[in-house]
């Protein structure tokens, strides 16, 4: 299978948040129901997805900084 | 308490552990959590499946890739079969062996090793409940 290394390979991302999710929420509630188990995953799965959105921006954000403004105001290129 | 409990509890503890490597979610299954054991047992399978359809066998590499292939025997012992045959080099390879395709198959292997863990406490828990009925 190819992947290609642009932005929509991030995607694949997403299946395998929802295995840890599933397995680890699997280990964790007292008994699985299947309403209250999909509901769980979901909420975890979720957090992650935000909680690592919000970790790509500011990581997104710090390479901004670093490659485009502190270069110019340094008057040159980081590289 | 007397010193057979404590040998037969460590052997019982032994065998789930093993049966829960040998088969993603097999310990559960064997200490009667039909429902936990199937969850774990098709997400960890499935998991483990898209990485080898992303990257070709190739993932499963003990020679070049020791610390993924560790993490990747976490999954099964059938593993170290398919880590045998491709150390040989012997095969066609479809796809890029590294990055995602690795990335999955050795995520599969940790999460398996979370079960495992848990299926051993959880057979430790049952044994102490037992012990004091």
């Amino acid at each position: 299978m190819r992947i290609d290394t642009n932005a929509a390979s991030m995607l694949w991302l997403i299946p395998l948040v929802v295995a840890i999710a599933v397995v680890y929420k699997a280990t964790k509630v007292h008994q699985i129901r299947a309403k209250a188990f999909a509901k769980e995953t979901a909420l975890l799965i979720g957090s992650i997805m935000v909680f690592i959105t919000v970790a790509a921006f500011i990581l997104y954000g710090v390479a901004w900084l670093v490659t485009e403004q502190l270069p110019a105001m340094a008057g040159g290129s980081a590289f | 308490m007397p010193q057979t409990w404590k040998d037969n509890h460590a052997f019982f503890l032994i065998v789930i552990g093993l049966l829960a490597w040998v088969v993603p979610g097999g310990g559960h299954f064997a200490l009667n959590e039909r429902r936990r054991a199937i969850v774990i047992c098709v997400t960890v399978i499935v998991t483990f499946l898209v990485g080898l359809h992303v990257g070709s066998i190739g993932v499963i590499d003990p020679v070049n890739a020791k610390p993924w292939y560790v993490a990747q025997l976490m999954n099964s012992p059938a593993v170290f079969f398919l880590g045998q045959f491709s150390a040989s080099g012997q095969f066609p390879v479809f796809g890029r062996a590294g990055e995602i395709g690795q990335i999955y198959t050795s995520i599969a292997g940790l999460l398996n090793l979370l079960c495992i863990v848990n299926a051993v406490y959880t057979a430790h828990l049952l044994g102490l409940k037992g012990a004091r009925a």
